[in-house]
This record gives C-alpha cells, sequence and structure tokens, in this order.
C-alpha cells in the first residue's frame, strides 16, 4: 500500500519535516508515520492500515505534491 | 451555523496549556468536546518549533534563566518564536473537517483575523508572500503556527498587543535574520490593551471564519479535561 502525501485543500507543496518510523518497522493503523508542513503547519501522515514499513522513498527535507508517493506499507 | 466555543484562559505558563491542548486535541479527534478557542497570555517564553534551529537563540541558557524566560520544543510548524505579557495567543482546537479541509485557507484566515484586528486599532497590517504572518513593513506583528493530526488543530496564532517585557531580542525571530518584532501599541495612534485586543479578535474570528463564538467559563474546561 503506497504511504502518500494527502490532499490538505489549496496547498500547492509540502516539505516532509521527518519520518516517525523506519524502513522494516511494524506499525499500527492509525500511527503516526510522517510529518509534513506547508505555510507554518505541521500535518501528520497516519497509517491507513496495520502493516510493516517496506519502502521510504522521499528523504526528510524533500519537497513533494499532494498525491505523491512518499513510502510503501505491506499490509498485514 | 457553525460553532466555536471561547475559553479564556488569562495569563499562564506555556507548559501546562500546551499539556492543555494536547488533552483536549485527543477529545476532539474523539468528538469528545465541541471546537474550541483557547485565549491566553504567556509568561516569558521561547518556543522552538519544527524548523526550529537553536542557533535561533541567541541569549545564554544563563540570561534566559536570570531574564525567567522558558523554553520549549514544540510540534508546531516554524522556527523560533518568542510568546509574553502583551501578546495575545489564540490556540484554536478544531475540526478542519467541518472547516473545509483547507490546511492554507485555514492559516490565511489565521492571518486575516490577526490583520482585521490590527486594523481595529487603525493599524494597516500586511502579509508578506512565502513569510507567514502578518507584517508592518519588515517588522512582524502576527505569528502563525500550527499542528494538525486527523484534521484537528492546535497552536495557532499570536499577535503582538502591548509586549512588555520585549524579549524578541533574545532570539531571531522565525529564524529570519534582520526582523523585529513590532507591537500594536507601537503604532496604534489609540490607547490598546490586551482585554480590548481580545475582544475585537474574537469579533473577527467570527466574521472571517463564519462561525458563532461563545465564551465559557473555566468550569466548563475542567469538566472536560477532569
Amino acid at each position: 500500500m503506497d504511504i502518500s502525501i494527502p490532499e490538505l485543500g489549496d496547498v500547492d507543496e509540502v516539505r516532509l519535516v521527518r519520518w516517525l518510523v523506519g524502513v522494516g518497522q511494524t506499525v499500527q493503523a492509525g500511527q503516526e508515520l510522517a510529518e509534513v508542513e506547508a505555510d507554518k503547519a505541521v500535518f501528520v501522515i497516519e497509517a491507513p492500515a496495520a502493516g510493516v514499513v517496506r519502502e521510504i522513498i522521499s528523504a526528510q527535507g524533500e519537497s513533494a505534491r499532494p498525491g505523491r508517493v512518499i513510502g510503501r506499507l505491506e499490509v498485514q | 451555523m457553525r460553532q466555536i466555543v471561547h475559553i479564556r484562559l488569562g495569563r499562564e505558563r506555556y507548559g501546562p496549556v500546551l499539556d492543555l491542548q494536547q488533552r483536549l486535541r485527543r477529545l476532539r479527534e474523539k468528538g469528545g468536546v465541541p471546537d474550541i478557542l483557547l485565549s491566553v497570555e504567556h509568561e516569558p517564553v521561547i518556543t522552538l518549533g519544527r524548523q526550529g534551529g537553536e542557533e535561533h537563540i541567541l541569549a545564554s541558557r544563563r540570561v534566559l534563566e536570570r531574564l525567567q524566560v522558558e523554553g520549549h520544543q514544540v510540534e508546531r510548524g516554524g522556527d523560533v518564536t518568542y510568546h509574553g505579557p502583551g501578546q495575545l495567543v489564540l490556540y484554536p482546537i478544531v475540526d478542519l473537517r467541518g472547516w473545509g479541509r483547507d490546511l492554507h485557507r485555514y492559516v490565511a484566515n489565521l492571518e486575516e483575523v490577526m490583520l482585521r484586528t490590527a486594523g481595529d486599532f487603525g493599524v494597516e497590517a500586511h502579509r508578506r508572500p512565502e513569510f507567514p504572518g502578518i507584517w508592518i513593513g519588515l517588522q512582524k506583528l502576527g505569528f502563525v503556527g500550527v499542528h494538525v493530526r486527523r484534521w484537528v488543530t492546535m497552536h495557532g496564532a499570536a499577535l503582538n498587543v502591548d509586549l512588555s517585557p520585549n524579549l524578541f531580542s533574545v532570539i531571531v525571530p522565525c529564524g529570519l535574520h534582520g526582523v523585529e518584532a513590532i507591537s500594536l501599541a507601537e503604532v496604534s495612534t489609540g490607547p490598546v490593551e490586551c482585554a480590548a485586543a481580545q475582544a475585537a479578535a474574537l469579533r473577527q474570528w467570527a466574521n472571517v471564519f463564519d462561525v458563532e463564538v461563545s465564551t465559557v467559563g473555566r468550569e466548563e474546561l475542567a469538566r472536560w479535561v477532569r
């Protein structure tokens, strides 16, 4: 399952502030995975389902548009 | 019409109010409380947001202790800022799913509330592209910094009304070198008091967000977070 930047309204681009999990980590549904920031507002991306983080595609500090896949989760 | 419940906290240290925000947000996420707007004046404190670097704190730990300025690292967006007496701080704990799910619009509206509040005191402030907050020329009057989880907000906006003391000089505000902070009282031709600014900000909050603001006492708060 993709971990994506969510649609945040009239926001063109966000900066990936930090990952809160690492590759190989088991996460619960709703667990905080990453934080993104736009316009001095930090938004928390949560796990859409329980699983294991298999890939981190975008690094901290990178900019990304809403919809972009920044990581992958193997649902369990 | 949407409603928001306002609670006036008065003068408070930063830590307990941060804890209160976190508790209220957890309750808001579960639908256990309505949308809430906290207003507060803080005892002197420096906070570092997610982009904050300690190099933007110019005073030593010893000097900050002597000045009785606390320090906190917090989850909001932005860099370093100062809060203290004479600054009106607004912490909305709102579920943005009922407010249009638009992060940009929300922050713009926080700025708009501060712009119009300044306007009520005859002060024309403005936005600066790329530099959130509100400004008078290159001096910063109002600040925003927000954290959103499950679309529920915390942290918010701070408007310099009549800073006393003005300790922004111990930091690089927002990490922007050369930027100074200014207060409404320095540029308004009439008297400006925090209570009047708060009343104006609540009126403008209702106008900008198109909500009904009702103020309740702290006993209501105690019922929610006991």
